[in-house]
């Protein structure tokens, strides 16, 4: 079972010739996620996300504090799905996918066209990712993720460049695929709604990246976007959205 | 709920009947405008040597291109040929092994870049002239002075395109590497080796471009063969029939190596598809 622990995580940028100020984008994050879960991160600009991200994808160190992705015990394999799909431009499809695979093999190759079957891309496994449309070359960062049977799978804002049309059918890829697989998830976003509609767990950070609230999402699986159930708690999250920043605002007033 | 395991509308490729129609157009009208550009040439040429220069200063297109024939057809062309392109083999191949060296070394070394960065600008403030005259002088004409007077000349030029193709090597893509726990050595195979061939190939592209010039300029001071050399018989000769038609040899072969050696190596670097659908790509 994979454990994502993160222990009063701070990090702080330091000053730069562009931005002469230190920026801290994490303030002492505590959180835990247990299991086959989705949890959704949310929060607006600034709140830390894709930092926080990257410190448990491990392409970022932290200025302060703990993090362990474990698999039983032992350190966990992590998938990412980036906000932009980051394939390599000289490799086709395919082989974008299998430069993510330690081993070479037709069972590899096998497991390949499987992903990007489960993404609606089979056809096009021999083009390259300028001959795809944006969407498509999202779909591929997702099946690509998912190939290298991740413990933990990191997804941060992947829909967030696209348009409502494209954004919606990718979402509905993703709740596929993980109802195929199960992986722990940690998803990025800045949307309420493709929060509610993907998570089983909302974690919200606020500006200075402090978690502010957790909200649990039991709701029955698919979900769709216009469901009464799913409007429902998007409804409540934005509540409490609006409560966080009424309380930034007064943290504000008293400093 | 049910999912669609086809590929969805939003997966059709984007480019719409306009756009395809808007580019196919612009091609043809490029090619069109090419045409368009030879044809005024030859007019203004045939105007400049039937009317203004006169035939024996200037003579028009159709006896250079037989001239052009001529010399093809004729004795020792393919000798001549070939010892002027040895030369600019050799001189474009030290050039861009250096130029890649110290490409990548100023590309990842500040204090290199800051050394390298000096030579440069004292290599490149050189004329080039003198540089060819002084090569010729400490290494001869006919053995290597040539070639190191082409390599010498060509890689500063050659070594800061490299350096600035390996410095675009987009970071994001070595991050996603990383984060799938993509090793130094994968790295440096996946992402880094491949992104620099673009600059790499422009490196070439520009070394064999200066290096014909270097060589056929080293081969008029001081040569007993190669293409130079008869460039400078016939203006010794007064034979500008001869001059136009070697130095449009020149020309075509240049021609012939930039569309069907450089391109067809970008293209195959690229996957055919790559170059020619990334402009599209970026319009979208």
């Amino acid at each position: 079972m994979a454990t994502i622990l993160i222990e009063n995580l701070t990090k702080v940028y330091p000053p730069t010739p562009t931005y002469p100020q230190q920026v801290q984008a994490l303030g002492g994050v505590s959180m835990s996620v247990t299991g086959n879960v989705f949890v959704a991160v949310l929060g607006p600009s600034g709140s830390g996300k894709t930092t926080l991200l990257n410190i448990v994808a491990g392409v970022e160190e932290p200025t302060a504090g703990a993090v362990r992705v474990v698999q039983d015990g032992v350190p966990a394999q992590v998938g990412y799905v980036f906000q932009e799909p980051r394939l390599l431009p000289w490799r086709s499809v395919l082989d974008n996918m299998l430069y993510v695979q330690n081993r070479k093999s037709d069972r590899s190759k096998r497991e390949a066209e499987f992903y990007l079957s489960m993404v609606g891309l089979s056809d096009v496994a021999h083009l390259y990712p300028a001959q795809l449309s944006a969407g498509m070359q999202q779909r591929v960062g997702i099946a690509r993720a998912f190939l290298v049977n991740p413990d933990v799978l990191l997804m941060d804002e992947p829909f967030s460049h696209m348009d409502a049309l494209t954004g919606r059918s990718l979402r509905d890829y993703l709740q596929r695929i993980w109802a195929h697989t199960r992986k722990t998830a940690l998803f990025v976003t800045h949307d309420v709604g493709e929060a509610v509609e993907l998570a089983d767990r909302i974690l919200m950070l606020r500006p200075g990246g402090v978690v502010f609230d957790d909200i649990p999402v039991n709701l029955p699986r698919p979900r769709r976007p216009d469901d009464a159930a799913v409007h429902a708690v998007e409804t409540e999250v934005l509540r409490r959205f609006d409560s966080m920043e009424a309380a930034v605002r007064f943290g504000d007033q008293r400093n | 709920m049910a999912y669609d395991t086809s590929v969805t509308p939003d997966a059709v490729a984007d480019l719409s009947a306009r756009e395809i129609r808007r580019s196919v157009m612009g091609r043809w009208g490029l090619r069109a405008g090419v045409v368009i550009g030879w044809m005024a040439f030859i007019g203004v040429w045939y105007v400049f040597s039937g009317a203004v220069l006169g035939t024996q200063q200037l003579p028009p297109p159709h006896t250079v291109a037989a001239e052009v024939w001529q010399v093809v057809t004729g004795d020792g062309f393919g000798t001549t040929l070939w010892a002027s392109l040895f030369r600019v083999i050799v001189g474009c191949t030290m050039a861009l092994s250096a130029s890649i060296v110290l490409g990548m070394v100023i590309a990842y070394s500040a204090w290199w870049r800051g050394l390298l960065g000096i030579l440069t600008r004292f290599f490149v403030s050189i004329p080039t002239v003198a540089l060819a005259i002084l090569a010729l002088i400490l290494f001869g004409a006919s053995g290597l002075g040539p070639m190191l007077t082409a390599a010498l000349v060509a890689t500063p030029y050659v070594m800061s395109s490299v350096a600035q193709g390996l410095t675009r090597v987009d970071r994001r893509l070595i991050v996603m590497s990383e984060s799938f726990g993509r090793t130094r050595s994968q790295i440096i195979t996946g992402v880094l080796l491949p992104s620099s061939v673009l600059a790499v190939i422009g490196g070439a592209r520009q070394a064999f471009a200066l290096a014909w010039r270097i060589t056929l300029l080293t081969e008029v001071f001081a040569s007993s063969d190669g293409v130079g050399f008869q460039i400078k018989r016939s203006f010794e000769s007064y034979d500008v029939r001869g001059l136009l038609a070697w130095t449009a040899l020149f020309i075509g072969l240049m021609f012939i190596f930039e569309n069907f050696v450089f391109r067809q190596l970008e293209r195959r670097a690229f996957g055919g598809a790559h170059v020619s659908l990334a402009t599209a790509e970026s319009t979208r």
